[in-house]
């Protein structure tokens, strides 16, 4: 089997259980929801300001309600030794994270689209002109909650303070791509048009994804096996 | 040998230290706008530096530590993480002494400050994951790890948060007020950071005899359980 | 001005507080390490005498 073929293996095979189940999906849907409950007594919902930060709240939205998916990730294979399993199977290390990140970022997507029609009548939002733009920055984005926080998942996986462990590592490290998220969506989301100064700003969410992506699956090995 | 090499480092360390207390206090003058809060810059770069530049050979210790497997340079990364991250809440408390003084607020997030803010809270996280694993060749491997993670990392937030600012123009704070102090003032910063730099050694190098101390006693306690 | 030099040894008390903070956590964990080592090496010994009875 190829590389890709068995990256989409473990890939599939991940999402497959979780279409059966739903179980990550739904709390972290659940999840979003109440932290959009929650903002809402924060912050004012129909305020000028609270446009002004629009796009920080939908992306701390997303990168709370990403951290249970993330957790689950590497969580659910303790049981039974699968775990194990993978990791004596002939796939990778590289191989196993990229499916891992695959499934995660499908799921995470999913969780992000559904959340995002929400958040804008909810928060009385404009939908953005350039929607396809704000859906490009959701894919960017993304990828780079995903790439940081499945490897810091398989990191944490055998701590016993996993659910503390992880978001306490990983919010530090994802501050340039959630900046560079938070950047381009208020501003999009503002109805401006995107100027010189948002190019930065996907420069600096390709440049996380990929330098992420290469330092993960370069280590990645080495996390998972030693 | 080795205690001989921290004593003559700490002494030098000290002497630097003392000779520049004089230098701060009696030759150079009052700065024009400031006043005498000034001086506490001759603390403030020089512990930011030395953090720096521990949590950048730090990163190399890791991947020393990936490469050969020796425990020792796990040791040693540790070590430097931690004096390094002792630095860096000095540079953060006096740095916030120094913006009450200087510019009326505790705390203020500009870039340079919140950038320096996260570096600290990465190296918060490495510490909480050393303690977090019981198993020394595990921790060793997952710390490195993540110490590689973590320095790749200040870069991308130093330039991701100064490109933040620029779009949201908040506070600019100027260390060195319109760039570039009077020559005189300017030489107490350098010796301050070599005096930092020797003292961070000394510390360095007695952590990493408590980590050998400690690989000793878990080696013992397992020799002790074979019997 | 004054209240500029109170601050400026509130600084430099707290830089060195936390050198100084530092250096005594160090200190008391090679005391308690030393006693960690004693007790360990007089564990092996009476293992040894035990085993060679």
């Amino acid at each position: 089997m190829s590389f890709l073929q068995q990256a989409l293996a473990i890939a599939g095979k991940d999402l497959r259980s979780e279409i059966r189940s739903k179980e990550t999906v739904n709390a972290s849907l659940s999840f979003a929801l109440v932290i959009l409950l929650l903002f809402s007594f924060a912050f004012d919902p129909g305020s000028e300001e609270t446009h002004e930060i629009a796009g920080g709240l939908l992306w701390l939205v997303f990168a709370f309600a990403g951290t249970l998916i993330l957790n689950r990730s590497f969580a659910r294979e303790l049981v039974n030794d699968c775990l194990d399993a993978l990791i004596s199977s002939p796939a990778s290390g590289a191989q196993l994270f990229l499916g891992k990140c695959l499934a995660n970022y499908v799921l995470l997507m999913i969780v992000e689209c559904v959340c995002l029609p929400i958040f804008i009548i909810f928060y009385d939002v404009r939908w953005p002109k350039q929607a396809w733009l704000l859906f490009l920055v959701m894919l960017l984005g993304t990828w780079g909650i995903t790439v940081i926080g499945t490897l810091f998942s398989a990191m944490t996986v055998n701590l016993r303070l996993r659910e503390l462990m992880l978001p306490t590592l990983i919010y530090p490290m994802l501050i340039p791509a959630l900046i560079g998220a938070i950047q381009l969506s208020t501003v999009l989301m503002a109805g401006e048009p995107l100027g010189p100064d948002s190019a930065f700003g996907f420069k600096l969410l390709i440049g996380f994804d990929l330098i992420f992506t290469i330092l993960a699956v370069a280590l990645v090995e080495i996390v998972l096996v030693g | 040998m080795r205690l001989k090499i921290m004593l003559v480092l700490a002494v030098l360390s000290g002497v630097i230290l003392a000779w520049n207390l004089h230098t701060m206090f009696l030759r150079v003058p009052d700065e024009l706008n400031q006043g005498a809060i000034f001086r506490i810059i001759y603390f403030h770069v020089p512990s930011a530096i030395t953090s720096f530049t521990g949590f950048f050979i730090a990163m190399f210790a890791s991947v020393a530590y990936l490469a050969s497997k020796n425990l020792r340079f796990d040791a040693i990364a540790a070590s430097i993480n931690e004096v390094s991250l002792a630095f860096a809440t000095i540079t953060l408390i006096t740095g916030s002494l120094w913006g009450r003084i200087a510019w009326g607020i505790w705390w203020t997030w500009d870039a340079r400050l919140t950038s320096y803010f996260v570096c600290w809270l990465l190296y918060v996280g490495y510490l909480m994951l050393r303690r977090a694993i019981d198993d020394p060749t595990t921790r060793a491997r997952l710390c490195a790890v993540l110490s590689i993670f973590a320095c790749a990392d200040i870069v991308i937030v130093w330039k991701s948060i100064d490109w933040f600012r620029t779009q949201h123009p908040g506070p600019v704070l100027s260390i060195r007020n319109g760039g570039g102090m009077a020559p005189g003032m300017e030489a107490p910063i350098w010796w301050n950071l070599l005096a930092l730099l020797l003292l961070s050694a000394v510390l360095i190098m007695m952590r990493v005899r408590q980590d050998a101390i400690e690989r000793e006693i878990e080696s013992m306690r397992r020799y002790a359980h074979a019997f | 001005m004054d209240q500029n030099y109170t601050f400026m040894f509130y600084g430099f008390t707290a830089a060195w507080l936390v050198v100084i903070i530092y250096v005594i956590s160090i200190a008391l964990r090679e005391k308690k390490l030393r006693a960690e080592l004693d007790r360990v090496k007089r564990m092996v010994d009476d293992r040894e005498h035990q085993a060679k009875r």
